[in-house]
């Protein structure tokens, strides 16, 4: 019978398999330790992000036409929609400028500097977005340059998207929270239930239902299908009070001992063209 | 060097290589509402098309093939995840799977097409298979085939139907 391998390929193959399996592991490993790749690997990013500015453009733009043809389509109904919502949204707005003066002028009375809810905000173009099976991320044109560090958050539209997962110094790469990597989603956030807050992180995503899931929920506070969901502050680098999602359901752990709280996520994580890095002022300083 | 030198199969091939490996990129940036629309995951992999196109026509005699193989696999996994490894493994895998169904198959479309749909499923489940290795995985084998292998087969097969002759002629001019 003829062999298909000679013995020679046979090891060759099995010491290849064993080192990109430990390359895998350790640059994985590598990359969780260090807030900023090497020199080599960050000059290498900075010149490949670059080159792909260039090639966004005429992409980016037939995306856009894409999107916006697709927009156009639900004009109509969308426009009744938000006509409606416009007056409460107007009322808001006021309500809102008022407390922010008043809670200024109030830090100011305590000498308080900066709390959980301050941040800045750091605008960013979408340059490139990885074309692969899993660790989904977006590749933004700020990078150390702006001041941006690993695991600020970073939002688009109406919620949170993900958190920065390398800095180069003219790019970053955004983790997005259907990441199930440990970097991407792990946030502390809160829920408004009906009895007072539930606080938790967030401990999962579930890409085949496109849901976040707040795990180990022990608390007795009633929550409901609606209630919204934001970032509760803890942890310091994330500051309080960005819009998450709301709650689709609520269920019981795999062995009934807990409750599972299950998130729809308010951004759309598919069309991201311009983001916002939000920067705590205390996680920052 | 001289010009006519710069227009030879062995320049233009690595620069045409690494501009698709940004225009990928680029494409899932753009079109990304379409491509990842829930329950959706396509991804477009012009890089392995065009490392297709050499195989199918014999490119690879002409160039340190391999070599480039190898560095462009680097770079995405550089650029696109910063975890070294897994693309180049997929890319190599991919590729080497490609050139022995080569050997078999015969020279026509359809034969071709056929060894680029075996050669993106390598491709795909060798990506698969790393995420267990990272602990990133969260879809199910039959979801993962059913909502990314079977769109990104069709949609990468139907770009490298539509450009075969294209290539083919291109490649014929460079050398």
């Amino acid at each position: 019978m003829r062999k298909i391998f000679s013995s020679r390929t046979v090891v060759t193959i099995i010491i290849a398999v064993i080192v990109i399996v430990g390359l895998i592991a350790g640059s994985n490993w590598w990359a969780k330790r260090t807030n900023t790749p090497p020199f080599i690997q960050r000059f290498g990013n900075d010149l490949a992000g670059g080159v792909s500015r260039v090639i966004a453009m005429p992409t980016n733009a037939v995306g856009r036409t894409a999107n916006s043809i697709g927009n156009l389509l639900d004009t109509f109904s969308e426009n009744r929609d938000l006509k409606s919502k416009i007056d409460e949204y107007a009322q808001n707005k006021v309500r809102l400028q008022t407390i922010e003066e008043e809670n200024a002028s109030l830090k100011k009375k305590l000498k308080l500097q900066a709390t959980l809810t301050d941040y800045k905000t750091v605008s960013a173009v979408t340059i490139s977005r990885s074309p692969t099976t899993w660790q989904s991320q977006l590749v933004i044109n700020k990078g150390l340059n702006s001041g941006l560090k690993k695991g600020m958050p970073v939002l688009a539209g109406a919620g949170i998207i993900g958190r920065i997962s390398e800095v180069n110094t003219t790019n970053a790469k955004v983790a997005l929270i259907s990441d199930t990597s440990e970097e991407a989603n792990r946030f502390a956030i809160t829920i408004k239930g009906d009895d007072g807050d539930v606080n938790g992180i967030v401990t999962n995503f579930n890409r085949e239902k496109n849901q976040l899931i707040m795990g180990q929920v022990t608390s007795d506070n009633k929550i409901k299908k609606g209630d919204l969901v934001k970032t509760s502050g803890l942890g310091g680098i994330i500051p309080a009070g960005i819009f998450v999602g709301t709650v689709t359901s609520v269920t019981k752990d795999d062995y009934g001992l807990s409750k599972q709280i299950n998130i729809e996520p308010a951004a759309d994580l598919g069309n991201i063209t311009t983001v916002v890095v939000a920067v705590s002022e205390i996680g920052a300083q | 060097m001289a010009f006519w030198q710069l227009t030879r199969l062995r320049v233009v091939y690595p620069i045409v290589l690494l501009f698709l490996l940004f225009v990928d990129g680029s494409l899932m940036s753009g079109m990304g509402g379409i491509f990842t629309a829930f329950p959706w995951h396509i991804l477009p992999v012009l890089t392995l098309g065009w490392l297709f196109y050499a195989v199918q026509f014999d490119a690879e005699t002409d160039m340190p093939f391999w070599l480039y193989v190898i560095l462009i696999g680097v770079l995405f996994d550089m650029y696109y995840t910063g975890i070294f490894g897994t693309y180049t493994l997929a890319f190599v895998s991919s590729v080497a799977v490609m050139m022995q169904l080569h050997k078999v198959l015969d020279e026509r479309l359809l034969s071709g097409l056929f060894m680029f749909l075996v050669g993106l499923i390598v491709y795909l489940l060798v990506t698969y298979v790393a995420g267990f290795i990272t602990g990133v995985s969260s879809v199910g084998l039959t979801a993962f085939m059913l909502f990314e292998v079977m769109p990104t087969v069709i949609l990468n097969v139907m770009i490298a139907a539509v450009g075969y002759y294209p290539v083919w002629s291109l490649f014929q001019f460079l050398r």
